[in-house]
């Protein structure tokens, strides 16, 4: 008699031993010729991101006129842009902190693109509001600094000043939790490196890491704590981030569902962007046996969860639009839905709600290109999400004050301008650092020789 | 580069100093039975290195926890007790020292609490705590150390790649050479090497920091002076930093601008031709003020103030705050106002636009009742809800609401009426805002007709109404309804 037994795949794949995962690991940032396609792809996101600067140029001498920003959207593509970009930075941090509190192995290949990815995207999403706030030379006004004669302060009661707040801890934590994480590996890196200069400069990078059992013993203390640390943070961030809408009077906006919904939209976008930066990746770089079909297929469930209950919270504001009895708040829900933004709406809807729930077949969970695919569309429809929520502005209680928003083609550029921002320092990321956390794939490779999958026949 | 001596050195007086043996293992399992026999055996200075953490090598070594996260804890203490006193004493507090806060109260809310401050609290001590994880993790391990002699042994650079290394201090008091070596060589090592302190490398010279600190220190201080002259009280020209916010280019109001900008030299420009500015087409003051018009360039309301502030200038007249009150308000006590400001000339009669009927004086009703009746009470005595809830609670601050039956109220014309009900009075808000002319005209109406209903006389009521009203008191209280003038039903004057 046979009992069916749950046969895990192994998390790292082929003949693997300590040497190969450090050569194929450390072979992408100490190739002399990365691949042709690194040199075009590089070519292609940097000239989107000096146009970007150009664009910041051109938005410093002119003002914010060049922006399709009006009277009732005041605030337009940079709060959309802000948005959408902060979202993208949460996959990176659940994955390494959350998913690591947890204790899922699976993360260990994926974390650090993942971490890299939060810290590219929060550079992205830092950028908008950066740019908006009128003097962008001023930017210290935001924080709390002891100015002598002007005894002025921030208004610590406004959801703005709170968003500087949870946007730049977030920054900081992600950044000294990347790195943190990035330190070993470095070490590899400075051990390896055959030219003076690498040497120096990972030597720098590593700060003398040795990899001694006291050293050991208190990193990960130390990341433990980070990461328990990170966890709380990243739910704070978007919850904060929905608060700038949801503390405003307005309808469509003043709702209690705002954070909990804001988070999962946020997971979904950034497990949306994971997909579609790793699954070229994991091809370009050879890292297939380290980043396997099950680490994809794990993060196709993690959107098909999270895609359904950005869905769901859809329904849940039509319905209590309906529910409350408040005619402003039934004409802002039918205005998204059928308004002048429709469109936009239903992109939104096909993208979020419907793309994902192909992920409930397992062809689309196990095909990269249909999965490539359908992380785009959760890009799109994420980033028309935020659209749809800032354009309800357009039409609020008085219809003496609509308005109509059109983004201007700077608009347009700038969105595109920040992707080659992002791609520029992903590049870069690839090419110069350590990819995948090679110390922990290490981890989990001794147990996993360890302790073997076996398959029991009783 | 590396040194690659694997047999005990001579006792030459050249050799560096010796800071231990290094021995390499297989594997991490080989590292933790190595570590646990090398431990005892009696040697307490021992450390163990391995390309990622092994949990059992900590027991094997018999170290101590990290006290870390106490450290972390105190961190997030101080962060959120930092975060609490900013807050605090920069949007609640208000003083006189240096770097003081501003306290300003925003939508009514107050100064200070909690429940607002928790996203600005929440995140600083995430904030410090991380930092105290992060640099925390550094100072315990003593990073960043850039230079260790291990770092020049070629096989010690295995270990971050796949290597298992065990090294056994030479400070340690039981340490001998060769006892070491044989007992790590039987604890599994298969490789023993001894690590010496470096001898040779760069250094920075000695005689280069003086003159660094001193270009450091020279180099603050023209950020310093700019920073200094940008904000300090000196009488010289201040410098600016930001040019185009200590002068901005603009005209105020009421200025001459150079008559290159506008021929006419006026920097304020006259309304487009067409224009109708807010409340212009309102020019109709019996109806909208309730005023006479003849009189309302003379006295109106601005002027009077005006005219009282001139008055208060003078010291014959020490009259203090008279001229608080709007000229056409009603004093609270008039006795105690020595100099009353003139009073407009009130319209005495309903405006022409208002048409006195039946329908308004129901209408009247309708937003009295509303508007009014929560303080005045529906039969306008003063005493409604939160007149009666106000004084059962003896507010001190509280101004009873007036009763519309005294005669000085109902002497008041109409105008006068109207007015305090657009403007307000003493802690009455004026209705203007939430109440239509139309409308107020119409609960003034509504004033006369329930005054009225207190003051008629018998001679008021229609007949039939008088007879039904007798026969409906006549089996009850024949002898009351005689004696009294019985309340007639309300009716529009005239």
């Amino acid at each position: 008699m046979t009992t069916a037994v749950w046969d895990e795949p192994n998390l790292v794949q082929g003949d693997q031993t300590y040497q190969t995962i450090t050569d194929t690991v450390c072979r992408i940032a100490e190739n002399p010729r990365p691949p042709l396609a690194w040199f075009i792809a590089f070519a292609i996101s940097s000239s989107i991101a000096g146009v970007f600067g150009l664009l910041i140029g051109y938005l410093l001498i002119t003002g914010t006129g060049i922006w399709g920003n009006n009277n009732p959207v005041a605030w337009g593509f940079p709060i959309v842009n802000f948005v959408f970009w902060v979202g993208i930075g949460h996959a990176g941090t659940l994955i390494s902190a959350i998913l690591f509190l947890f204790r899922q192995n699976w993360r260990t290949s994926i974390n650090r693109f993942a971490e890299a990815m939060t810290i590219f995207a929060v550079v992205c999403a830092g950028t908008f509001p950066g740019i908006h706030i009128g003097r962008m030379w001023m930017p210290y006004y935001l924080a709390p600094y002891p100015s002598s004669g002007l005894y002025m302060w921030p208004q610590f009661r406004s959801p703005l000043a709170w968003d500087v707040f949870a946007v730049g801890t977030y920054a900081t934590v992600s950044v000294l939790f990347w790195f943190m994480g990035m330190i070993p590996d470095l070490a590899t890196l400075r051990d390896r490196a055959k030219h003076p200069i690498r040497r120096v400069a990972y030597g720098v990078l590593s700060l003398g890491w040795t990899g001694s059992a006291t050293q050991w013993r208190v990193y990960e203390k130390a990341y433990m704590l980070l990461a328990a640390l990170a966890t709380p943070l990243v739910l704070s961030v978007h919850t904060i981030v929905s608060y700038d809408f949801a503390t405003a009077q307005l309808p469509g906006w003043h709702t209690t569902i705002f954070p909990p919904y804001f988070v999962a939209g946020a997971v979904f976008s950034g497990f949306g962007m994971v997909l579609t930066l790793i699954i070229p990746a994991r091809e370009w770089f050879g890292l297939k046996d380290l980043v396997t079909m099950r680490h994809l297929e794990n993060i196709c469930k993690v959107l098909l969860a999270t895609g359904s209950i950005v869905g769901f919270a859809y329904i849940t504001e039509f319905f209590i639009a309906w529910y409350s009895g408040n005619q402003y708040e039934q004409f802002a829900f039918m205005n998204r839905a059928f308004g002048p933004y429709s469109a936009a709406y239903f992109t939104m809807f096909l993208c979020n709600v419907i793309s994902p729930q192909l992920f409930w077949f397992k062809w689309f969970r196990q095909n990269p290109w249909a999965m490539f695919v359908v992380s785009i569309f959760v890009n799109i429809g994420m980033w028309c999400e935020r659209y749809v929520i800032v354009v309800t502005l357009s039409r609020d209680f008085l219809p003496s004050s609509w308005g109509v928003f059109t983004p201007t083609p700077i608009d347009i550029a700038m969105l595109i301008g920040s992707f080659g921002l992002f791609f520029t320092l992903f590049l870069l990321f690839c090419r110069f650092l350590p990819i995948v956390a090679m110390s922990e794939v290490k981890h989990v490779l001794n147990h996993e020789k360890n302790h073997p999958h076996e398959i029991i026949e009783a | 580069m590396a040194d690659k001596q694997t047999k005990p050195a001579d006792d030459d007086a050249a050799q560096p100093k010796l800071l231990g043996l290094l021995a390499q293992f297989p594997d991490a399992d080989e590292l933790v039975t190595g570590a646990r026999s090398i431990t005892d055996a009696g040697y307490r200075r021992v450390e163990a290195y391995s390309p990622f953490p092994i949990v059992a090598v900590d027991d094997a070594l018999r170290a101590k926890k990290t006290i870390l996260p106490w450290f972390v804890f105190f961190c997030g203490a101080s962060g959120c007790l930092i975060a609490t006193l900013m807050v605090w004493w920069t949007n609640a507090t208000e003083t006189t020292v240096p770097f003081s806060g501003y306290a300003f109260r925003i939508s009514g809310k107050p100064y200070f609490s909690y429940q607002a401050n928790i996203p600005i609290v929440f995140e600083l001590t995430i904030l410090l705590s991380a930092f105290g994880a992060f640099f925390g993790m550094l100072g315990f391990n003593r990073l960043p150390r850039l230079s260790n002699p291990l770092f020049r042994n070629e096989r010690f650079q295995q270990v971050t790649t796949g290597g298992f290394s065990l090294m056994v201090d030479a400070d340690d008091p039981t340490f001998d050479y060769d006892a070491v070596s044989a007992a790590l060589t039987s604890a599994g090592a298969t490789f023993v090497e001894p690590i010496y302190a470096e001898t040779e490398g760069l250094r920075v010279p000695g005689a280069l920091f003086v003159p660094g600190a001193i270009v450091a220190v020279l180099a603050l201080i023209p950020p310093l002076w700019i920073a200094a002259s940008a904000s300090g009280r000196s009488e010289l020209p201040r410098r600016t930093i930001w040019y185009d916010m200590d002068f901005q280019p603009k005209f105020k109001t009421q200025t001459v601008a150079p008559s290159s900008l506008f021929a006419d030299t006026r920097a304020m420009r006259v309304a487009v031709p067409g224009t109708v500015s807010r409340g212009s087409l309102r020019e109709d003051s019996e109806y909208y003020q309730g005023i006479n018009p003849d009189t309302v360039a003379g006295v109106p309301r601005r002027g009077a103030q005006f005219a009282s502030y001139l008055a208060e200038d003078e010291p014959a007249s020490d009259d203090g705050n008279a001229d608080e009150e709007n000229a056409e308000g009603e004093r609270a006590d008039p006795a105690a106002q020595p100099a009353p400001e003139p009073e407009p000339n009130w319209v005495t009669e309903f405006p022409k636009e208002f048409k006195v009927s039946q329908q308004a004086a129901e209408r009247g009703r309708e937003r009295f009742n509303i508007h009014c009746a929560a303080c005045h009470g529906k039969g306008g005595f003063g005493d409604g809800l939160i007149a009666l809830r106000a004084r059962e609670l003896q507010q001190s601050t509280w101004v009873p609401p007036s009763n519309i039956h005294t005669d000085e109220v109902i002497q008041q014309p109409v105008g006068k009426l109207f007015a305090t009900i657009s403007n307000g009075i003493r802690k009455m808000p004026g209705y203007k805002e939430h109440i239509s002319v139309e409308d107020r005209w119409a609960i003034v109406l509504y004033v006369r007709c329930l005054q009225r209903s207190q003051n008629a006389a018998k001679s008021d009521v229609p007949e039939e109404t008088l007879k039904e009203i007798q026969q409906k008191n006549q089996p009850a209280v024949a002898a009351e309804a005689a004696a009294d003038e019985s309340p007639a039903k309300k009716e529009p004057p005239k």
